[in-house]
């Protein structure tokens, strides 16, 4: 964006900033908390509760989580999952998107509605879970991305987004002898690269989040991402009288611990951001191009 | 050529007016034959995964019992939802949940619409990705997580806020079980947690935008609030108009985990929605057919809503959703 | 744009795809295991049996109650003993209802199935009194260490008068209060013999600063939000409360219906509005209360357990170097007469569904694994670990290893699947150091002797099972809104009464007639 060098252009850029870095600040301190939680003892964090800075230093929380190999191979899974799964999930969205964004195609609407109707009605986890099992999927990494692969919400948006590219590119296109797959893959896709990374972005953290289907269709705990530690070890340590079983033969896991995977857990799928976002840059700039 | 003809007969149902001939319909579809193509996957994944599982909706009519299965299982009609319009805290229940969803529609929805304005009008690219990271983080976090962080803050035993405000002269707040702060902690944990994550999808609708309709603003004199109404605002329009008609269809469907967390006895009267309710009576008694039964009364009413909007966006002119 | 980053992506697809081939050749999966055996010859040295047989193969599925699940240490040790080739199949405990009703419905249980809770078990007894589960009674006498399973106990978890599950055995009476006995001493008051010393005892906490820092920044008791494995359910035991439900005018009534249960909601009551407990209790998670009592604020816990003096100890010398604290459990209603309620002698049961177990010969090969699991040589495997390495033995008792960590990964998950307890399975007693856990043992036998048992536990309820959580919902909500005194006794009374006429009158009629 343009500078504006005016006073008053000044005076509205210093109160957005300030703005933005107060609420920037009020995100990111329950964060700072968990971070420096993962750093100290249980017994610090039991006295100051909201610790910022711990007066006790230790990694004795990080030398617990790595001391077996369960984390890695947890977060070579979930990695894998996530990778493999926003690709394919990527491209069966594109695809249906571009479809049912031209407004040519004939029965659109009826499948657009038809879409919309499986976000408000499902049939539950018996059912689903059957129709996995009879496809063999029980105990595959396949049961993780498959039986998820297109988000309803995902695919609207990104329909909505190729609707937005002018129709006279695409009639160019098609002038020139392009098939409609050429269009998708030489026009729109390139045009539309903020969306691509914003929905990339959501598939990612869905499949980087992967609980459930896990837990369903997973009998193999070698086979568990990495959601499934942390989740485990956040009930246990917060505890939680979910559903108790809460008698103590067991005592729960420290809380520097579940700070600690919080953190180790979270760290991966939080760099995949800035890797996208200079691509919303990028947008713009072919924006102006064609313009 | 199956999922070509299918759509075929539901086109013009829809555009009754503009009825074309047979032989036009089939050239125009053969024309589009690779769009069929591209639909195919797609249309697959929705038949498998999410229309043939629909059949066990059909428990919400009878008395599931998993070992008969659903062939074998005794049909009562309607008498889940029955029991459901005349449980005695139904309308309470109804009441709390529509609540909280209006809270999220009027307050929350338009936070991350007004922080990615925000963001985008930052100069520099250093703040404005550092900023953007920033806010993101928190939806990173489980509610379990939030939760217990907000009940270290606001605890009356020893939490700093409830201390400060014993050190700037006030009362203590009991914020965790009066039941009049379930409503402000709720929504300030939503936008806490969510808001940052929301602005992305904005942001990108932003970024598409032509950098040259800015210049000629300015070249007219427009300033920086100015463009942002008349041209920021108009270009994401359409994104905010599909995530509304998206969020009204949860409309009695707002997420377990996190009012269920939020849930105590002090504070039930206000706290217990729908999903709730159904978690207690339902789920933890292995009632799946009441569960089922809540469940489907929850969609037809999202339904519903969506019908609605989605008629009256299009009245305004806008695409709608379908 | 086909650049270095795309380049990058593909790269790291193939690196990951490696990575991944290795992580799922690690562990073969579930099923009941068709693979052919390969097995290291069996060392059956301590089986009967003259001729060595094949292995048993034998799936098994339990929540998993701890961080992660635990490498094959204890199982391969296992397996020699019992001639097994084991799959366990851990799953969170957290959402363990949701696998067990998906598992159960798509007939996809495996032969060995362990529930989650006594409400999970409650949750199942319609599907055990639909014959979806194998009825073990009639085999129990061919195997000599199962027949020693308590009949009291079995006898609980009985459905209709049959006996389909074996049960997780737990001492009966594990609660009490849990204090900081420096605290008493400096003040000169010593544990409450009576429930009125204990109101006294916890408003010497508060007031008196026991801690001697000149402020008043102590409390009494710290609670949480739990009426039964929180302090409320043990004080009204004291108070002389009915565990559950009573008898009153020859019939079952259930236990708020009773003065002492009122008694004990005033009790609480004035606790609180005296600031001698945290005021936020409802609202309490059990980790908050711990912290609230491990960080040296809080003088008394009152839990579902005296055993978790050890773990509380571990973090209060942290912040409290000089602290000591000590267990109690015999206080005194107000007519000075001795209490405690008592759980049915089980947490968690095993099942063995007719859809994975086929035949009575393969029962009976399950039935004798869990056989040789009564045997203290297995039972101590399983509860304590290898001998040497986790544990040693002290006193006749397992003294656990230093190593808490080797402890935590590679015996705590089994800890929850040994059947039976020590009395029957001969497993050792835990070597204790610490005083207030050697008292505490002390007093869990002592709380047996004035235990009172739930009169229910081997009823059924129809109306129970299907409504229970949700009615006693209300009569939950009603006691916290006395205790914060919203509500008054009339009140409180209006509930029972809203309790009753939805259903409770049902409950009350069917176990009276059960009985």
């Amino acid at each position: 964006m343009v500078e504006d060098r005016s006073i008053a252009g000044r005076i509205y850029a210093a109160i957005n900033f300030t703005l933005l870095a107060i609420i920037a600040l009020i995100t990111v301190l329950p964060f700072v908390h968990v971070v420096a939680g993962s750093f100290t003892t249980n017994a610090e964090l039991a006295a100051n509760k909201f610790v910022l800075i711990p007066k006790v230093w230790s990694l004795e929380a990080y030398r617990f989580i790595f001391s077996t190999n369960t984390i890695f191979k947890a977060m070579g899974v979930s990695i894998g999952v996530t990778l493999f799964g926003t690709l394919f999930s990527m491209m069966l969205t594109a695809l249906m998107a571009y479809a049912l964004a031209r407004k040519d195609l004939d029965g659109r609407k009826t499948i657009n509605f038809l879409v919309v109707f499986t976000m408000l009605f499902n049939g539950g986890l018996i059912p689903t879970f059957l129709v996995v099992k009879e496809m063999g999927m029980i105990d595959s990494y396949a049961s993780l991305i498959i039986p998820s692969a297109i988000s309803a919400f995902n695919m609207i948006i990104l329909k909505n987004f190729f609707q937005n590219i002018p129709e006279g590119l695409e009639e160019s296109a098609k002038i020139d002898g392009c098939s409609d797959f050429g269009i998708l893959f030489r026009i729109v896709l390139p045009l539309s690269l903020p969306a691509i990374a914003t929905i990339s972005l959501f598939y990612a953290v869905t499949y980087w989040n992967t609980y459930m289907s896990a837990i369903l269709y997973l009998n193999d705990s070698a086979k568990w991402p990495i959601q499934v530690l942390l989740r485990q070890i956040v009930v246990l340590a917060s505890g939680l009288d979910h559903s108790s079983t809460l008698d103590g033969t067991v005592p729960p896991p420290d809380q520097t611990i579940k700070m600690a995977v919080i953190v180790v857990a979270t760290i991966p799928i939080l760099l995949v951001y800035p890797f996208l976002q200079k691509h919303f840059a990028k947008g713009a700039l072919l924006g102006s191009m064609k313009g | 050529m199956q999922e070509a003809t299918a759509p075929s007969t539901a086109g013009p149902r829809l555009k009754p007016r503009k009825r074309p001939h047979t032989g036009e319909l089939k050239r125009r579809i053969w024309r589009n034959k690779w769009l069929y193509v591209m639909l195919l996957p797609g249309l697959i994944y929705f038949i498998i995964f999410k229309y043939l599982p629909m059949y066990g909706l059909i428990i919400s009519f009878q008395n599931y019992k998993p070992y008969n299965g659903i062939m074998g299982s005794e049909w009562v009609g309607m008498e889940h939802f029955k029991r459901l319009f005349t449980e005695p805290d139904f309308l309470n229940i109804l009441m709390n949940t529509i609540i909280l969803f209006a809270l999220n529609l009027f307050i929350y929805f338009p936070v991350p619409i007004i922080l990615a304005l925000m963001l985008n009008e930052l100069r520099g690219n250093f703040f404005k990705r550092l900023f953007q990271t920033l806010v993101y983080l928190p939806h990173f976090m489980s509610w379990v997580i939030i939760v217990s962080i907000t009940y270290v803050m606001v605890t009356m035993d020893g939490g700093i806020i409830n201390e400060l405000l014993v050190y700037l002269g006030f009362e203590k707040v009991n914020f965790l079980l009066n039941p009049d702060w379930f409503r402000p902690m709720y929504i300030l944990q939503v936008i806490w947690r969510e808001a940052g994550w929301g602005t992305i999808i904005y942001l990108a609708a932003i970024a598409a935008v032509d950098p040259g309709l800015y210049e000629a603003a300015r070249m007219d004199g427009a300033g920086r609030l100015r463009q942002v109404w008349h041209i920021t605002l108009p270009a994401i329009r359409g994104v905010i108009i599909t995530l509304f008609i998206l969020k009204i269809g949860h409309v009695l469907d707002l997420g377990f985990e996190h009012v269920y967390l939020l849930l105590n006895s002090m504070n039930r009267g206000v706290a217990e929605i729908i999903d709730t309710y159904v978690y207690t009576a339902g789920l933890r008694q292995g009632q799946y057919s009441y569960s089922t039964a809540i469940g489907f009364f929850k969609s037809v009413i999202g339904l519903i809503m969506v019908m609605m909007v989605n008629r009256v966006s299009k009245k305004m002119g806008e695409e709608g959703v379908y | 744009m086909k650049n270095k980053s795309f380049t990058l992506l593909l790269t790291t697809i193939l690196t990951l795809s490696l990575v991944l081939a290795g992580c799922g050749s690690g562990n073969n999966g579930g099923g009941n295991g068709s693979a052919a055996t390969t097995d290291p010859a069996p060392s059956n040295v301590e089986n009967q049996a003259e001729v060595p047989q094949e292995p048993t193969e034998i799936t098994i599925m339990l929540p998993l109650n701890t961080s992660e699940t635990p490498p094959d240490t204890i199982k391969t040790e296992l397996e020699k003993l019992t001639n097994t080739k084991l799959t366990y199949q851990f799953f969170p405990a957290d959402t363990y209802e949701e696998k067990l009703n998906t598992a159960f419905a798509t007939g996809s249980l495996p032969q060995v199935t362990y529930l989650k809770n006594q409400t999970t078990f409650i949750q199942m007894k319609e599907a055990i009194k639909d014959g979806q589960f194998w009825e073990i009674e009639p085999y129990l006498g061919e195997f000599p260490n199962l027949s020693k399973m308590k009949p009291e106990i079995l006898n609980n978890t009985k459905v209709d008068g049959k006996l389909y599950s074996l049960y997780i055995g737990r001492p009966l009476a594990r609660q009490g209060m849990i204090y900081r006995k420096d605290w008493a001493d400096k003040l000169g008051i010593s544990a409450p013999a009576n429930v009125d010393e204990l109101f006294e005892m916890a408003k010497a906490f508060t007031e008196q600063d026991p801690d001697g820092n000149g402020q008043k920044d102590t409390t009494g008791l710290a609670d949480r939000n739990e009426l039964v494995y929180g302090a409320f359910k043990t004080v009204s035991a004291w108070f002389g409360t009915p565990n559950n439900w009573g008898e009153k005018d020859g019939s079952l009534q259930p236990e708020f219906t009773f003065p002492q249960y009122v008694d004990t909601m005033e009790f609480f009551k004035n606790l609180r509005s005296n600031g001698y407990m945290n005021q936020d209790f409802a609202a309490t998670s059990k980790t908050d209360a711990v912290n609230m009592f491990t960080s040296g604020k809080a003088g008394m816990y009152i839990g579902g357990s005296m055993q978790d003096i050890d773990s509380l100890n571990k973090d209060l010398i942290k912040n409290a170097p000089d602290a000591v604290l000590d267990t109690h459990s015999m206080v005194a209603g107000k007519d000075g007469v001795f209490a405690q309620w008592m759980i049915p002698g089980y947490n968690n049961i095993v099942l063995f569904p007719k859809s994975a177990v086929k035949s009575e010969e393969e029962l009976k090969k399950l039935l004798a694994f869990f056989d040789k699991m009564m045997t203290p040589e297995v039972a101590n495997l399983m509860y304590w670990g290898i001998e040497g390495t986790h544990y040693t033995v002290e006193d006749g008792k397992a003294k656990v290893t230093d190593d808490k960590e080797l402890i935590e990964r590679e015996v705590k998950p089994f800890k929850d699947s040994v059947i039976g307890e020590s009395e029957t399975n001969g497993m050792y007693e835990s070597y204790n150091t610490l005083p207030g856990r050697v008292h505490a043992e002390e007093l869990i036998k002592e709380n047996v002797k004035v235990g009172v048992p739930d009169p229910t536990a081997a009823l059924d309820s129809q109306t129970y099972t299907s409504k229970g959580v949700e009615l006693q919902q209300i009569i939950t909500d009603a006691t916290y809104q006395y205790i914060y005194g919203q509500i008054d006794q009339a009140g409180f009374e209006k509930a029972v009464e809203q309790w009753k006429s939805r259903g409770g009158d049902k409950i009350i009629e069917e176990y009276n007639a059960a009985r």
